[in-house]
């Protein structure tokens, strides 16, 4: 099996007495969708900056493409990095800056110019190459920044909060560019807050508060753990005798119901398989029983908490 | 190598294409011209002064004096004394239809007194023309009491026109007094505009790059010290091609002036002529361009990467320029006495010596080992200062929020 396209063993940085990322460990397989997930102020740009070596870590070891002793500076020609805030020379021009910034991952300049081209006819913006960047749409600039960062054909896209600032039509492009890429064997990872995306997206997640990993692995194995205590009743007619069941605590530890339908919240050590047979002998007619998959959404707030799902206060940036 | 040559490029393509760098550069030659005409057309013109002398003496030296004054610029109509004629006179000077009135009364010849009431008494040509004249009709009057001869007196008056010649390694250079001085003053207000407006440069483009956060970008593929380097010497070559304009329309001009007509009678009579730039002047002015542009733009970098907005980096860079400042208002004093322990110690100190060393090389001869001696501490502190600044530039690029306190600063430096 190839190597992980990036590995974090303990890392640790700390900013002038805060704690930003502690012993954070991850693996992202190579060839895959992979989200860095956490509240704002959990550590993600932080770590996004270390795995770029804008930031150097206090303590652990980084390694890209499994390739030790290199930095994401070393093999900045492989990495395409689209930062959380987005930013191009105003008074360039658009060819300009897209020459400039691929010659800066290493593009020999004939070839830098050649590639702009090409991609900027592919996202209908060739009539504008020879425009000041600061002429442009926010939506166009948005596109260019996205050109910037895919460029140099990277094995690996690192995109911090990506979708963040988008218009739909552009965060719809960047998908499916993403969706593509994954198809040719890049690996992508990106970092989010909003969890619909991560879920529509990715193949593995890791999700991180306070600069510490609450879980990661694949996105059907986090369901798998995370989920799986969660059922959805349907009832034919009225629930019955079947309330009696859903009051027992040591089956059922939280319930919510609304008529015919209940969502149950499995107790510690129960099984679903007890509450059907159950249910089936209280004699309540089922029209459906469902060992349901929480959502993505649900398990980040489950695990990160309400408090610090909120904590919106960003701490400031690089205080070294 | 490659990245900080595009960089380099990029510094330079997008400064050469901008407008104000072409009218720069043909502003920069006119600015010049004027700085350097201007003086000698105001003084070459300057209008006829007219005056009233009030002659309170017995033997008429109003009269004398004012025959004297015939010959400058200076008109006068002598008047008697009476009750009323000083508030008359106070009253035509209010109007402006006189100058100033000179008062003359038998102390001249006696004691050397006189009074000159006039509403600009900072005209220092004026006052030496009406001196030389008191001074002639008293020492005149003094000599007839001595029993000379009147038209012995008038025999023995000479003018004496003192020509200067500067003396240079031992060999007397055939340029004037005048000429070093011209160049001196002109090189150090190039020097000292160049290092300033393109070290400001340097610390937009270092802001530019932060405000619109594409740093990080830089930053993930470029070491912060290359991409400093980059950007200076990039900067730096648009300066150098800006000489190049200037100097090439500089030739031209020299070489066409006659058809301009910039040798008129009386153009090059002020203090200011055309000097003549000999190829050592020309390196040692190059040489503390390029020095003192290094030096300060690497501390303009670094306030760039402190600030984080336009208005914070124009406060944070005034110290910087203060030292700019400080060495091109010294330069009139060194220009009056280029020896002097002052001037010396300028030459040395690496952050006036950008523009107190070119012109002292200018206004006067110069050892060479202290020339080297000042390149060397230069060099030495260009390393120094630029290891600072790197360190500031590296963690301050990446850094959003308030300006750091030099508490702050310190551990910046040690840490980064």
């Amino acid at each position: 099996m190839a190597s992980p396209a990036v590995s974090l063993d303990h890392v640790t940085k700390r900013f002038a007495g805060h704690l930003a990322v502690d012993g954070l460990s991850l693996e992202v397989p190579s060839g895959t969708i992979f989200g860095l997930l956490g509240p704002n102020g959990a550590g993600k740009s932080t770590s996004i900056r270390m795995l770029m070596h804008i930031h150097v870590p206090d303590e652990g070891t980084i390694r890209l493409f499994g390739e030790a002793g290199k930095t994401g500076r070393d093999q900045s020609a492989r990495i395409g990095y689209l930062p959380e805030e987005r930013g191009l020379y105003p008074k360039m021009r658009v060819i300009d800056v897209l020459t400039f910034l691929a010659e800066m991952k290493g593009v020999e300049r004939r070839r830098a110019r050649a590639l702009a081209l090409e991609w900027l006819e592919r996202l209908g913006l060739a009539d504008w190459r020879m425009r000041k960047v600061n002429e442009l749409s926010k939506g166009m600039q948005q596109k260019v920044q996205v050109i910037s960062t895919l460029l140099h054909d990277p094995d690996l896209l690192v995109l911090d909060e990506p979708f963040s600032g988008l218009d739909p039509v552009n965060a719809q492009v960047l998908k499916d560019t993403v969706l593509d890429l994954r198809k040719r064997g890049k690996t992508i990872l990106l970092s989010t807050h909003i969890m619909e995306q991560a879920e529509q997206l990715c193949d593995g997640v890791c999700i991180i508060a306070r600069g510490r990993k609450l879980v990661d692995g694949t996105l059907a194995e986090v369901k798998r753990t995370h989920g799986g205590r969660h059922v959805h009743v349907t009832f034919d007619g009225a629930p019955g005798e079947a309330e009696r069941i859903f009051a027992d605590p040591k089956l059922v530890k939280k319930k919510e119901s609304t008529g015919q339908y209940a969502e149950l919240e499995l107790a510690a050590g129960a099984d679903a398989q007890d509450i059907l047979k159950g249910l089936v002998g209280s004699g309540a007619r089922l029209a459906k029983f469902e060992l349901a998959e929480p959502s993505l959404n649900k398990i980040f707030v489950d695990l990160v908490g309400p408090e610090a799902a909120t904590a919106a206060a960003r701490p400031e940036v690089a205080r070294a | 190598m490659h990245k900080v040559f595009a960089i380099i490029r990029r510094e330079f393509v997008e400064r050469v294409r901008q407008r104000w760098f072409w009218i720069m550069a043909v502003l920069g030659p006119v600015f010049f011209g004027a700085v350097f005409l201007l003086p000698s057309l105001l003084m070459g013109k300057s209008s006829l002064k007219h005056i009233a002398i009030v002659d309170a003496s017995a033997a008429g030296l109003g009269r004398s004096v004012a025959v004297q004054l015939d010959t400058t610029k200076v008109r006068a109509v002598v008047v008697a004394p009476g009750p009323r004629v000083a508030d008359s006179l106070l009253q035509a000077v209010g109007a402006k239809q006189l100058d100033g009135f000179l008062l003359v009364s038998d102390l001249l010849p006696d004691s050397g007194e006189a009074e000159y009431r006039a509403s600009n008494v900072s005209s220092f040509t004026t006052i030496g023309e009406l001196e030389n004249a008191l001074q002639r009709v008293a020492s005149g009057v003094r000599l007839q009491r001595e029993g000379v001869d009147p038209a012995a007196i008038a025999r023995a008056r000479i003018h004496v026109d003192l020509k200067t010649t500067k003396i240079s390694g031992g060999k007397t250079t055939g340029e004037s007094a005048a000429q070093s001085f011209s160049l001196a003053y002109f090189m150090g207000i190039i020097l000292y505009m160049a290092i300033l407006l393109y070290g400001i440069n340097v610390m937009s483009s270092v802001l530019e790059e932060k405000t619109t956060r594409i740093v990080e970008v830089l930053v993930s593929s470029v070491k912060p010290f290359q991409l400093m380097l980059g950007k200076v010497i990039g900067v730096g070559a648009v300066s150098l091609f800006q000489f190049l304009i200037w100097g090439l329309a500089g030739r031209w001009v020299f070489h066409y002036r006659h058809a301009l007509g910039a040798d008129a009678p009386g153009a090059d009579a002020g203090l200011f002529t055309m000097p003549r730039v000999t190829a050592d002047t020309a390196a040692v002015f190059l040489a503390y361009f390029v020095g003192g542009f290094m030096l300060y733009s690497a501390m303009f970098a670094a306030v760039g990467a402190m600030s984080s907005n336009e208005q914070e980096a124009r406060q944070a860079q005034q110290p910087v320029s203060m030292l700019l400042v400080l060495s091109f208002i010294s330069m009139f004093a060194m220009l009056n006495d280029p020896g002097s322990t002052f001037a010396v110690t300028l030459s040395l100190i690496p952050f006036t010596a950008p523009i107190a060393m070119p012109v002292r090389w200018a206004a006067g001869n110069l050892p060479v080992s202290q020339v080297v001696l000042s390149l060397v501490i230069l060099a030495a502190s260009i390393v120094a200062v630029t290891w600072v600044a790197a360190r500031i530039y590296r963690v301050g690029i990446l850094m959003t929020g308030k300006r750091p306190n030099p508490k702050e600063l310190l551990r910046w430096i040690r840490t980064a």
